[in-house]
Protein backbone atom coordinates (compact mmCIF):
# COMPACT_ATOMS: atom_id res chain seq x y z
CA UNK A 1 0.00 0.00 0.00
CA UNK A 2 2.87 2.34 0.83
CA UNK A 3 3.95 2.11 -2.78
CA UNK A 4 0.81 3.95 -3.85
CA UNK A 5 0.97 6.65 -1.18
CA UNK A 6 2.91 9.23 -3.25
CA UNK A 7 0.50 8.78 -6.15
CA UNK A 8 -2.50 9.09 -3.85
CA UNK A 9 -1.18 12.31 -2.30
CA UNK A 10 -0.25 13.70 -5.69
CA UNK A 11 -3.64 13.09 -7.28
CA UNK A 12 -5.51 14.26 -4.18
CA UNK A 13 -3.55 17.50 -4.40
CA UNK A 14 -4.40 17.90 -8.08
CA UNK A 15 -8.09 17.22 -7.49
CA UNK A 16 -8.30 19.76 -4.65
CA UNK A 17 -6.25 22.46 -6.38
CA UNK A 18 -9.07 24.43 -8.07
CA UNK A 19 -10.83 24.62 -4.69
CA UNK A 20 -8.12 26.73 -3.05
CA UNK A 21 -6.18 28.07 -6.02
CA UNK A 22 -8.62 30.65 -7.39
CA UNK A 23 -6.27 32.70 -9.54
CA UNK A 24 -7.11 32.02 -13.20
CA UNK A 25 -3.49 32.47 -14.33
CA UNK A 26 -2.17 30.03 -11.74
CA UNK A 27 -4.92 27.57 -12.61
CA UNK A 28 -3.84 27.73 -16.20
CA UNK A 29 -0.27 26.95 -15.19
CA UNK A 30 -1.48 23.88 -13.28
CA UNK A 31 -3.44 22.77 -16.35
CA UNK A 32 -0.26 23.10 -18.40
CA UNK A 33 1.62 21.05 -15.82
CA UNK A 34 -0.96 18.26 -16.13
CA UNK A 35 -0.89 18.34 -19.94
CA UNK A 36 2.91 18.40 -20.04
CA UNK A 37 3.10 15.56 -17.52
CA UNK A 38 0.95 13.47 -19.87
CA UNK A 39 3.20 14.45 -22.79
CA UNK A 40 6.37 13.64 -20.81
CA UNK A 41 5.05 10.25 -19.72
CA UNK A 42 3.94 9.45 -23.25
CA UNK A 43 7.28 10.49 -24.76
CA UNK A 44 9.07 8.47 -22.10
CA UNK A 45 7.54 5.22 -23.40
CA UNK A 46 9.27 5.67 -26.75
CA UNK A 47 12.23 7.88 -25.88
CA UNK A 48 12.94 6.59 -22.38
CA UNK A 49 12.05 2.92 -22.09
CA UNK A 50 12.56 1.99 -25.74
CA UNK A 51 15.42 4.48 -26.13
CA UNK A 52 14.18 5.83 -29.48
CA UNK A 53 14.92 9.56 -29.44
CA UNK A 54 11.77 10.86 -31.11
CA UNK A 55 11.80 14.59 -31.81
CA UNK A 56 8.59 14.51 -33.78
CA UNK A 57 6.02 13.77 -31.11
CA UNK A 58 4.38 17.12 -31.74
CA UNK A 59 2.84 15.48 -34.82
CA UNK A 60 0.44 13.51 -32.60
CA UNK A 61 -0.22 16.54 -30.42
CA UNK A 62 -1.11 18.58 -33.49
CA UNK A 63 -3.33 15.84 -34.89
CA UNK A 64 -5.25 15.77 -31.61
CA UNK A 65 -5.59 19.55 -31.46
CA UNK A 66 -6.46 20.03 -35.12
CA UNK A 67 -8.98 17.15 -35.07
CA UNK A 68 -11.05 18.91 -32.41
CA UNK A 69 -11.03 22.14 -34.44
CA UNK A 70 -11.46 20.60 -37.90
CA UNK A 71 -14.26 18.19 -37.08
CA UNK A 72 -16.04 20.98 -35.26
CA UNK A 73 -15.76 23.48 -38.08
CA UNK A 74 -16.42 21.19 -41.01
CA UNK A 75 -18.72 18.51 -39.55
CA UNK A 76 -20.04 20.25 -36.47
CA UNK A 77 -18.90 17.39 -34.26
CA UNK A 78 -18.59 18.08 -30.55
CA UNK A 79 -15.04 18.22 -29.15
CA UNK A 80 -15.37 14.85 -27.40
CA UNK A 81 -15.99 13.08 -30.69
CA UNK A 82 -13.23 15.21 -32.18
CA UNK A 83 -10.90 13.93 -29.46
CA UNK A 84 -11.78 10.31 -30.12
CA UNK A 85 -11.26 10.77 -33.86
CA UNK A 86 -8.02 12.64 -33.15
CA UNK A 87 -6.72 9.71 -31.09
CA UNK A 88 -7.64 7.29 -33.87
CA UNK A 89 -6.00 9.46 -36.53
CA UNK A 90 -2.88 9.88 -34.37
CA UNK A 91 -2.63 6.10 -34.02
CA UNK A 92 -2.91 5.70 -37.78
CA UNK A 93 -0.25 8.36 -38.27
CA UNK A 94 1.94 6.62 -35.65
CA UNK A 95 1.56 3.35 -37.53
CA UNK A 96 2.72 4.99 -40.75
CA UNK A 97 5.44 7.20 -39.24
CA UNK A 98 6.67 4.41 -36.96
CA UNK A 99 6.91 1.76 -39.65
CA UNK A 100 8.95 4.19 -41.77
CA UNK A 101 11.17 5.84 -39.14
CA UNK A 102 11.90 2.83 -36.90
CA UNK A 103 13.94 1.37 -39.76
CA UNK A 104 16.51 4.04 -38.97
CA UNK A 105 18.81 4.10 -35.95
CA UNK A 106 20.18 6.80 -33.67
CA UNK A 107 20.42 10.33 -35.06
CA UNK A 108 18.87 9.28 -38.39
CA UNK A 109 15.77 8.15 -36.54
CA UNK A 110 15.59 11.44 -34.61
CA UNK A 111 15.93 13.46 -37.82
CA UNK A 112 13.30 11.43 -39.64
CA UNK A 113 10.78 12.01 -36.83
CA UNK A 114 11.40 15.74 -37.07
CA UNK A 115 10.83 15.51 -40.82
CA UNK A 116 7.52 13.68 -40.36
CA UNK A 117 6.27 16.32 -37.92
CA UNK A 118 7.47 19.12 -40.21
CA UNK A 119 5.46 17.65 -43.10
CA UNK A 120 2.33 17.93 -40.96
CA UNK A 121 3.20 21.48 -39.94
CA UNK A 122 3.69 22.50 -43.56
CA UNK A 123 0.41 20.85 -44.53
CA UNK A 124 -1.43 22.74 -41.80
CA UNK A 125 0.31 25.91 -42.92
CA UNK A 126 -0.61 25.54 -46.59
CA UNK A 127 -3.95 23.73 -46.78
CA UNK A 128 -7.02 25.86 -47.16
CA UNK A 129 -9.30 23.94 -44.81
CA UNK A 130 -6.84 24.43 -41.92
CA UNK A 131 -6.69 28.19 -42.65
CA UNK A 132 -2.89 28.14 -42.90
CA UNK A 133 -0.92 30.40 -40.63
CA UNK A 134 -4.08 32.12 -39.40
CA UNK A 135 -4.93 29.01 -37.43
CA UNK A 136 -8.24 27.74 -36.21
CA UNK A 137 -10.69 28.28 -33.41
CA UNK A 138 -11.19 25.15 -31.34
CA UNK A 139 -14.46 24.63 -29.47
CA UNK A 140 -14.47 24.55 -25.67
CA UNK A 141 -15.25 21.21 -24.05
CA UNK A 142 -17.51 22.80 -21.47
CA UNK A 143 -19.70 25.88 -21.53
CA UNK A 144 -19.01 28.79 -19.18
CA UNK A 145 -19.01 29.37 -16.25
CA UNK A 146 -15.87 27.57 -15.10
CA UNK A 147 -15.38 25.85 -18.45
CA UNK A 148 -11.61 25.73 -18.01
CA UNK A 149 -11.84 24.22 -14.53
CA UNK A 150 -14.10 21.51 -15.91
CA UNK A 151 -11.63 20.82 -18.71
CA UNK A 152 -8.94 20.59 -16.06
CA UNK A 153 -10.99 17.89 -14.35
CA UNK A 154 -11.28 16.16 -17.71
CA UNK A 155 -7.48 16.23 -18.02
CA UNK A 156 -6.89 14.57 -14.64
CA UNK A 157 -8.28 11.15 -15.68
CA UNK A 158 -6.00 11.35 -18.72
CA UNK A 159 -3.01 11.94 -16.44
CA UNK A 160 -4.18 9.07 -14.24
CA UNK A 161 -4.39 6.85 -17.32
CA UNK A 162 -0.91 7.91 -18.43
CA UNK A 163 0.39 7.26 -14.92
CA UNK A 164 -1.22 3.80 -14.94
CA UNK A 165 0.35 3.02 -18.31
CA UNK A 166 3.75 4.16 -17.01
CA UNK A 167 3.43 2.13 -13.81
CA UNK A 168 2.41 -0.94 -15.77
CA UNK A 169 5.21 -0.49 -18.29
CA UNK A 170 7.82 -0.02 -15.59
CA UNK A 171 7.33 -3.48 -14.14
CA UNK A 172 5.93 -5.58 -16.95
CA UNK A 173 7.20 -7.83 -19.69
CA UNK A 174 6.41 -5.06 -22.18
CA UNK A 175 8.59 -2.57 -20.28
CA UNK A 176 11.49 -4.99 -19.99
CA UNK A 177 11.29 -5.76 -23.68
CA UNK A 178 11.45 -2.02 -24.44
CA UNK A 179 14.49 -1.65 -22.17
CA UNK A 180 16.13 -4.61 -23.91
CA UNK A 181 15.56 -2.93 -27.28
CA UNK A 182 17.07 0.29 -25.96
CA UNK A 183 20.20 -1.45 -24.69
CA UNK A 184 20.82 -3.90 -27.48
CA UNK A 185 18.50 -5.07 -30.24
CA UNK A 186 20.55 -8.20 -30.93
CA UNK A 187 20.18 -9.33 -27.34
CA UNK A 188 16.50 -8.43 -27.42
CA UNK A 189 15.99 -10.67 -30.43
CA UNK A 190 17.95 -13.45 -28.73
CA UNK A 191 15.32 -13.57 -25.98
CA UNK A 192 12.48 -13.72 -28.50
CA UNK A 193 11.61 -10.04 -28.83
CA UNK A 194 10.45 -8.67 -32.17
CA UNK A 195 11.85 -5.12 -31.88
CA UNK A 196 9.72 -3.67 -34.68
CA UNK A 197 6.48 -4.84 -33.07
CA UNK A 198 7.35 -3.73 -29.53
CA UNK A 199 8.53 -0.29 -30.70
CA UNK A 200 5.30 0.18 -32.65
CA UNK A 201 3.22 -0.81 -29.61
CA UNK A 202 5.05 1.80 -27.53
CA UNK A 203 4.58 4.46 -30.20
CA UNK A 204 0.85 3.73 -30.58
CA UNK A 205 0.27 4.03 -26.83
CA UNK A 206 2.37 7.17 -26.77
CA UNK A 207 0.66 8.79 -29.75
CA UNK A 208 -2.82 8.09 -28.35
CA UNK A 209 -1.97 9.81 -25.04
CA UNK A 210 -0.29 12.74 -26.79
CA UNK A 211 -3.24 13.25 -29.15
CA UNK A 212 -5.74 13.27 -26.27
CA UNK A 213 -3.57 15.83 -24.48
CA UNK A 214 -3.44 17.92 -27.65
CA UNK A 215 -7.23 17.87 -27.93
CA UNK A 216 -7.71 19.06 -24.34
CA UNK A 217 -5.05 21.72 -24.82
CA UNK A 218 -6.96 23.02 -27.85
CA UNK A 219 -10.16 23.04 -25.82
CA UNK A 220 -8.66 25.34 -23.20
CA UNK A 221 -6.56 27.65 -25.35
CA UNK A 222 -9.19 27.59 -28.08
CA UNK A 223 -6.91 29.08 -30.65
CA UNK A 224 -4.51 26.78 -32.43
CA UNK A 225 -2.13 27.24 -35.32
CA UNK A 226 0.83 25.51 -36.96
CA UNK A 227 3.21 27.49 -34.76
CA UNK A 228 1.47 26.67 -31.51
CA UNK A 229 0.54 22.97 -31.79
CA UNK A 230 2.85 21.68 -34.55
CA UNK A 231 6.11 23.41 -33.71
CA UNK A 232 9.28 21.40 -33.23
CA UNK A 233 9.86 23.30 -29.95
CA UNK A 234 7.05 21.31 -28.40
CA UNK A 235 8.65 18.01 -29.46
CA UNK A 236 11.89 19.10 -27.84
CA UNK A 237 10.01 20.12 -24.71
CA UNK A 238 8.43 16.67 -24.37
CA UNK A 239 11.88 15.12 -24.52
CA UNK A 240 13.28 17.70 -22.09
CA UNK A 241 10.54 17.05 -19.54
CA UNK A 242 11.33 13.34 -19.48
CA UNK A 243 15.10 13.87 -19.46
CA UNK A 244 15.02 16.57 -16.80
CA UNK A 245 12.88 14.43 -14.52
CA UNK A 246 14.52 11.13 -15.33
CA UNK A 247 14.12 8.90 -18.38
CA UNK A 248 12.62 5.44 -18.02
CA UNK A 249 11.14 6.24 -14.61
CA UNK A 250 7.48 6.58 -13.62
CA UNK A 251 7.81 9.85 -11.70
CA UNK A 252 10.52 11.50 -13.81
CA UNK A 253 8.26 13.07 -16.45
CA UNK A 254 5.82 14.29 -13.77
CA UNK A 255 8.58 15.97 -11.79
CA UNK A 256 10.05 17.27 -15.04
CA UNK A 257 6.71 18.76 -16.07
CA UNK A 258 6.25 20.49 -12.71
CA UNK A 259 9.77 21.90 -12.59
CA UNK A 260 9.97 22.91 -16.23
CA UNK A 261 6.55 24.58 -16.40
CA UNK A 262 6.88 26.35 -13.06
CA UNK A 263 10.44 27.39 -13.85
CA UNK A 264 9.47 28.70 -17.28
CA UNK A 265 6.53 30.72 -15.97
CA UNK A 266 8.27 31.85 -12.78
CA UNK A 267 11.40 32.97 -14.56
CA UNK A 268 9.31 34.75 -17.17
CA UNK A 269 7.40 36.61 -14.43
CA UNK A 270 10.42 37.74 -12.41
CA UNK A 271 13.29 37.94 -14.88
CA UNK A 272 11.51 39.09 -18.00
CA UNK A 273 13.88 38.91 -20.91
CA UNK A 274 16.64 37.10 -18.98
CA UNK A 275 14.35 34.14 -18.32
CA UNK A 276 15.60 32.04 -21.23
CA UNK A 277 19.15 32.32 -19.94
CA UNK A 278 18.24 30.90 -16.53
CA UNK A 279 15.98 28.31 -18.11
CA UNK A 280 18.96 27.12 -20.15
CA UNK A 281 21.23 27.24 -17.12
CA UNK A 282 18.84 25.00 -15.17
CA UNK A 283 18.90 22.42 -17.96
CA UNK A 284 22.68 22.49 -18.22
CA UNK A 285 23.09 22.05 -14.46
CA UNK A 286 20.76 19.06 -14.36
CA UNK A 287 22.42 17.40 -17.34
CA UNK A 288 25.87 17.99 -15.83
CA UNK A 289 25.25 16.99 -12.22
CA UNK A 290 22.22 14.71 -12.39
CA UNK A 291 22.45 12.83 -15.67
CA UNK A 292 19.80 10.44 -14.35
CA UNK A 293 17.38 13.35 -14.01
CA UNK A 294 15.88 14.98 -10.94
CA UNK A 295 14.52 11.69 -9.61
CA UNK A 296 18.07 10.44 -9.18
CA UNK A 297 18.52 12.81 -6.21
CA UNK A 298 16.29 10.60 -4.10
CA UNK A 299 18.00 7.53 -5.37
CA UNK A 300 21.36 8.92 -4.33
CA UNK A 301 20.21 9.69 -0.78
CA UNK A 302 18.43 6.39 -0.48
CA UNK A 303 21.54 4.65 -1.75
CA UNK A 304 23.79 6.45 0.73
CA UNK A 305 21.51 5.78 3.65
CA UNK A 306 21.11 2.10 2.93
CA UNK A 307 24.84 1.80 2.28
CA UNK A 308 25.55 3.43 5.65
CA UNK A 309 23.08 1.11 7.31
CA UNK A 310 24.70 -1.91 5.71
CA UNK A 311 28.10 -0.82 7.02
CA UNK A 312 26.81 -0.22 10.53
CA UNK A 313 24.92 -3.50 10.73
CA UNK B 1 14.14 -40.28 -34.97
CA UNK B 2 15.13 -37.27 -37.04
CA UNK B 3 17.98 -35.20 -35.70
CA UNK B 4 17.15 -32.07 -33.67
CA UNK B 5 19.15 -29.88 -36.03
CA UNK B 6 20.22 -30.62 -39.57
CA UNK B 7 22.41 -28.46 -41.75
CA UNK B 8 22.25 -29.38 -45.43
CA UNK B 9 24.70 -27.85 -47.90
CA UNK B 10 24.62 -24.44 -46.22
CA UNK B 11 26.32 -21.66 -48.21
CA UNK B 12 26.83 -18.06 -47.10
CA UNK B 13 28.76 -15.48 -49.09
CA UNK B 14 29.77 -11.98 -48.07
CA UNK B 15 30.42 -10.38 -51.44
CA UNK B 16 33.25 -12.39 -52.94
CA UNK B 17 34.13 -14.13 -49.68
CA UNK B 18 32.56 -17.51 -49.09
CA UNK B 19 32.05 -17.62 -45.32
CA UNK B 20 30.52 -21.09 -45.23
CA UNK B 21 30.79 -23.42 -48.18
CA UNK B 22 28.47 -26.39 -48.50
CA UNK B 23 28.43 -27.22 -44.81
CA UNK B 24 26.34 -30.19 -43.68
CA UNK B 25 26.10 -31.83 -40.28
CA UNK B 26 23.50 -32.93 -37.74
CA UNK B 27 23.01 -32.38 -34.05
CA UNK B 28 21.07 -35.22 -32.43
CA UNK B 29 19.16 -35.04 -29.18
CA UNK B 30 21.33 -35.49 -26.09
CA UNK B 31 24.44 -34.57 -28.01
CA UNK B 32 27.02 -31.91 -27.31
CA UNK B 33 28.59 -30.97 -30.60
CA UNK B 34 31.52 -28.60 -30.69
CA UNK B 35 32.56 -26.73 -33.77
CA UNK B 36 36.25 -26.02 -33.82
CA UNK B 37 38.59 -24.49 -36.33
CA UNK B 38 41.10 -21.70 -36.84
CA UNK B 39 40.03 -18.06 -36.74
CA UNK B 40 37.93 -17.10 -39.75
CA UNK B 41 36.85 -20.67 -40.39
CA UNK B 42 33.19 -19.64 -40.35
CA UNK B 43 32.19 -20.96 -36.95
CA UNK B 44 30.38 -17.89 -35.65
CA UNK B 45 28.85 -17.34 -39.11
CA UNK B 46 27.37 -20.81 -38.81
CA UNK B 47 25.80 -19.89 -35.46
CA UNK B 48 24.44 -16.65 -36.88
CA UNK B 49 22.90 -18.61 -39.75
CA UNK B 50 21.23 -21.10 -37.42
CA UNK B 51 19.88 -18.45 -35.05
CA UNK B 52 18.67 -16.17 -37.84
CA UNK B 53 21.07 -13.23 -37.50
CA UNK B 54 22.23 -14.07 -41.02
CA UNK B 55 20.32 -15.68 -43.87
CA UNK B 56 21.88 -18.52 -45.83
CA UNK B 57 22.28 -17.99 -49.57
CA UNK B 58 21.47 -21.63 -50.25
CA UNK B 59 21.02 -24.88 -48.41
CA UNK B 60 18.69 -25.87 -45.63
CA UNK B 61 18.83 -25.58 -41.86
CA UNK B 62 16.20 -27.85 -40.34
CA UNK B 63 15.19 -27.71 -36.69
CA UNK B 64 12.83 -30.59 -35.87
CA UNK B 65 12.17 -30.79 -39.59
CA UNK B 66 11.28 -27.09 -39.94
CA UNK B 67 13.41 -24.94 -42.22
CA UNK B 68 14.97 -22.02 -40.34
CA UNK B 69 16.36 -20.24 -43.40
CA UNK B 70 14.72 -16.82 -43.69
CA UNK B 71 13.57 -16.75 -40.08
CA UNK B 72 14.36 -13.82 -37.82
CA UNK B 73 16.35 -14.33 -34.61
CA UNK B 74 13.31 -13.84 -32.38
CA UNK B 75 11.49 -16.56 -34.33
CA UNK B 76 14.24 -19.12 -33.84
CA UNK B 77 14.33 -18.22 -30.13
CA UNK B 78 10.60 -18.83 -29.86
CA UNK B 79 11.09 -22.25 -31.50
CA UNK B 80 13.51 -23.22 -28.74
CA UNK B 81 16.95 -22.21 -29.95
CA UNK B 82 18.87 -20.22 -27.35
CA UNK B 83 22.19 -18.59 -28.02
CA UNK B 84 24.98 -16.68 -26.36
CA UNK B 85 27.20 -14.11 -28.00
CA UNK B 86 30.96 -14.33 -28.36
CA UNK B 87 31.19 -10.72 -27.22
CA UNK B 88 28.98 -10.75 -24.14
CA UNK B 89 25.95 -8.52 -24.38
CA UNK B 90 24.40 -8.21 -20.93
CA UNK B 91 22.14 -5.21 -20.47
CA UNK B 92 24.28 -3.12 -18.12
CA UNK B 93 21.55 -0.92 -16.66
CA UNK B 94 19.48 -3.92 -15.58
CA UNK B 95 20.19 -6.12 -12.58
CA UNK B 96 21.44 -9.66 -12.97
CA UNK B 97 17.97 -11.04 -12.17
CA UNK B 98 16.31 -8.68 -14.67
CA UNK B 99 18.75 -9.80 -17.35
CA UNK B 100 17.72 -13.40 -16.84
CA UNK B 101 14.05 -12.39 -16.58
CA UNK B 102 14.27 -11.08 -20.14
CA UNK B 103 14.74 -14.73 -21.06
CA UNK B 104 12.10 -16.18 -18.77
CA UNK B 105 9.49 -13.63 -19.90
CA UNK B 106 9.24 -15.62 -23.14
CA UNK B 107 7.16 -18.33 -21.48
CA UNK B 108 6.26 -16.67 -18.18
CA UNK B 109 4.35 -13.52 -18.93
CA UNK B 110 3.74 -12.24 -15.43
CA UNK B 111 6.44 -10.46 -13.46
CA UNK B 112 6.41 -12.70 -10.35
CA UNK B 113 6.53 -15.89 -12.40
CA UNK B 114 9.33 -14.66 -14.64
CA UNK B 115 11.22 -13.55 -11.56
CA UNK B 116 10.81 -16.95 -9.88
CA UNK B 117 11.98 -18.77 -12.99
CA UNK B 118 14.96 -16.40 -13.24
CA UNK B 119 15.93 -17.10 -9.62
CA UNK B 120 15.82 -20.82 -10.34
CA UNK B 121 18.26 -20.41 -13.21
CA UNK B 122 20.49 -18.01 -11.24
CA UNK B 123 20.63 -20.49 -8.40
CA UNK B 124 21.83 -23.19 -10.77
CA UNK B 125 24.61 -20.94 -12.04
CA UNK B 126 25.65 -19.84 -8.56
CA UNK B 127 24.65 -16.25 -9.34
CA UNK B 128 21.80 -16.00 -6.82
CA UNK B 129 23.94 -13.91 -4.50
CA UNK B 130 24.44 -11.36 -7.27
CA UNK B 131 20.79 -11.23 -8.38
CA UNK B 132 20.15 -7.64 -7.32
CA UNK B 133 23.45 -6.24 -8.60
CA UNK B 134 23.69 -4.38 -11.87
CA UNK B 135 24.96 -6.64 -14.62
CA UNK B 136 27.64 -4.08 -15.50
CA UNK B 137 29.34 -4.81 -12.14
CA UNK B 138 29.92 -8.49 -12.80
CA UNK B 139 33.38 -9.86 -13.53
CA UNK B 140 33.85 -11.39 -17.00
CA UNK B 141 33.45 -15.01 -15.94
CA UNK B 142 30.09 -14.28 -14.37
CA UNK B 143 28.99 -12.12 -17.28
CA UNK B 144 29.62 -15.12 -19.49
CA UNK B 145 27.55 -17.30 -17.20
CA UNK B 146 24.83 -14.67 -17.22
CA UNK B 147 24.67 -14.99 -21.02
CA UNK B 148 24.13 -18.74 -20.72
CA UNK B 149 21.61 -18.20 -17.93
CA UNK B 150 19.59 -15.78 -20.04
CA UNK B 151 19.57 -18.16 -23.01
CA UNK B 152 18.59 -21.05 -20.74
CA UNK B 153 15.75 -19.03 -19.20
CA UNK B 154 14.05 -18.77 -22.60
CA UNK B 155 13.39 -22.49 -22.22
CA UNK B 156 15.81 -23.34 -25.00
CA UNK B 157 15.94 -26.95 -26.19
CA UNK B 158 18.97 -26.35 -28.33
CA UNK B 159 21.63 -24.15 -26.83
CA UNK B 160 24.24 -22.47 -29.05
CA UNK B 161 27.25 -21.41 -27.01
CA UNK B 162 29.63 -19.09 -28.79
CA UNK B 163 33.03 -19.21 -27.08
CA UNK B 164 31.70 -19.20 -23.57
CA UNK B 165 35.14 -20.06 -22.20
CA UNK B 166 37.16 -17.38 -23.98
CA UNK B 167 38.86 -15.12 -21.48
CA UNK B 168 38.29 -17.40 -18.50
CA UNK B 169 41.16 -18.78 -16.46
CA UNK B 170 41.51 -22.60 -16.14
CA UNK B 171 39.82 -22.73 -12.73
CA UNK B 172 36.87 -20.72 -13.97
CA UNK B 173 36.48 -22.72 -17.14
CA UNK B 174 36.60 -25.98 -15.14
CA UNK B 175 33.71 -24.65 -13.07
CA UNK B 176 31.76 -23.71 -16.18
CA UNK B 177 32.41 -27.13 -17.71
CA UNK B 178 30.95 -28.74 -14.58
CA UNK B 179 27.86 -26.54 -14.90
CA UNK B 180 27.38 -27.22 -18.61
CA UNK B 181 27.45 -30.97 -17.98
CA UNK B 182 24.28 -30.57 -15.91
CA UNK B 183 22.31 -28.48 -18.42
CA UNK B 184 19.97 -31.36 -19.31
CA UNK B 185 18.35 -30.78 -15.92
CA UNK B 186 16.87 -27.61 -17.43
CA UNK B 187 15.28 -29.34 -20.36
CA UNK B 188 18.11 -28.71 -22.79
CA UNK B 189 18.09 -31.46 -25.41
CA UNK B 190 21.33 -30.61 -27.16
CA UNK B 191 24.21 -28.16 -27.06
CA UNK B 192 26.24 -26.86 -29.94
CA UNK B 193 29.33 -24.89 -29.05
CA UNK B 194 32.05 -22.94 -30.73
CA UNK B 195 35.21 -23.23 -28.72
CA UNK B 196 38.95 -22.73 -28.99
CA UNK B 197 39.99 -24.25 -25.69
CA UNK B 198 40.62 -27.91 -26.52
CA UNK B 199 40.51 -29.02 -22.89
CA UNK B 200 36.91 -27.86 -22.74
CA UNK B 201 36.06 -29.49 -26.06
CA UNK B 202 37.57 -32.81 -25.00
CA UNK B 203 35.71 -32.71 -21.68
CA UNK B 204 32.26 -31.88 -23.06
CA UNK B 205 31.94 -32.88 -26.70
CA UNK B 206 30.24 -36.06 -27.80
CA UNK B 207 31.16 -35.11 -31.36
CA UNK B 208 33.37 -32.51 -32.98
CA UNK B 209 32.94 -30.72 -36.31
CA UNK B 210 36.11 -29.16 -37.66
CA UNK B 211 35.81 -26.14 -39.92
CA UNK B 212 38.52 -24.61 -42.05
CA UNK B 213 38.13 -21.70 -44.47
CA UNK B 214 34.36 -21.98 -44.53
CA UNK B 215 34.17 -25.68 -45.23
CA UNK B 216 33.73 -28.72 -43.04
CA UNK B 217 37.09 -30.43 -42.77
CA UNK B 218 36.32 -33.34 -40.50
CA UNK B 219 33.72 -34.69 -38.14
CA UNK B 220 33.72 -37.37 -35.48
CA UNK B 221 34.36 -38.23 -31.85
CA UNK B 222 36.82 -35.79 -30.25
CA UNK B 223 39.61 -38.33 -29.75
CA UNK B 224 39.58 -39.37 -33.40
CA UNK B 225 39.28 -35.86 -34.79
CA UNK B 226 42.23 -34.36 -32.97
CA UNK B 227 44.53 -37.00 -34.43
CA UNK B 228 43.27 -36.52 -37.96
CA UNK B 229 46.26 -35.28 -40.01
CA UNK B 230 44.08 -32.82 -41.95
CA UNK B 231 42.96 -31.22 -38.70
CA UNK B 232 46.48 -30.95 -37.39
CA UNK B 233 47.53 -29.38 -40.67
CA UNK B 234 44.75 -26.79 -40.56
CA UNK B 235 45.78 -25.77 -37.08
CA UNK B 236 49.55 -26.08 -37.11
CA UNK B 237 50.61 -26.19 -40.76
CA UNK B 238 51.69 -29.09 -42.95
CA UNK B 239 55.04 -29.55 -41.20
CA UNK B 240 53.32 -31.11 -38.20
CA UNK B 241 50.83 -33.26 -40.04
CA UNK B 242 53.28 -35.74 -41.52
CA UNK B 243 53.17 -37.88 -38.45
CA UNK B 244 55.57 -36.20 -36.38
CA UNK B 245 58.04 -34.34 -34.50
CA UNK B 246 60.52 -33.15 -37.03
CA UNK B 247 61.39 -30.22 -34.86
Amino acid sequence: MRRWLPALVFFALLVSLPLWLKDAYLQQIVFRVVIFAVLGIAWNLVGGYAGQLSLGHVAYFGIGAYSVALFHEHFELNPWLGTVLGVVLACLAALLIGSLTFRLRGPYFALSTIAAAEILRLLALNLSFTHGAIGMIAPAFFAEPNGDTKTYYAALPLLLLAFAVATYTHRSRFGYYLRAIRENEDTAMAVGVNPAVEKLKALLLSAALVAAAGALYAGVFQFIGPDSVLTVDLSVQMALIAMLGGVATVWGPIIGAVVLTVAAEGLKAYLERAHLFFYGLLLVLVVLFLPGGLVSITKLRWFRRSAARAQAG
Amino acid sequence: MAPLLQLKHVVKRFGGLVATHDVSFDVEENETVFIIGPNGAGKTTLFNLISGYLTADSGEILYRGQNLVGMKPYQTTRLGIGRTFQIVKPLPSLTVRENVMLGSFLHHHSWPEASRKADEVLDFFGLARRADQLASGLPLAQRKLLEVARALATGAKLLLLDEVMAGLNPTESAEVVALLKRLTGFGVSAVAGVEHIMRVVMALATRVVVMDQGAKLAEGPPQTVVHDPRVVEAYLGSKYSQGGAQR
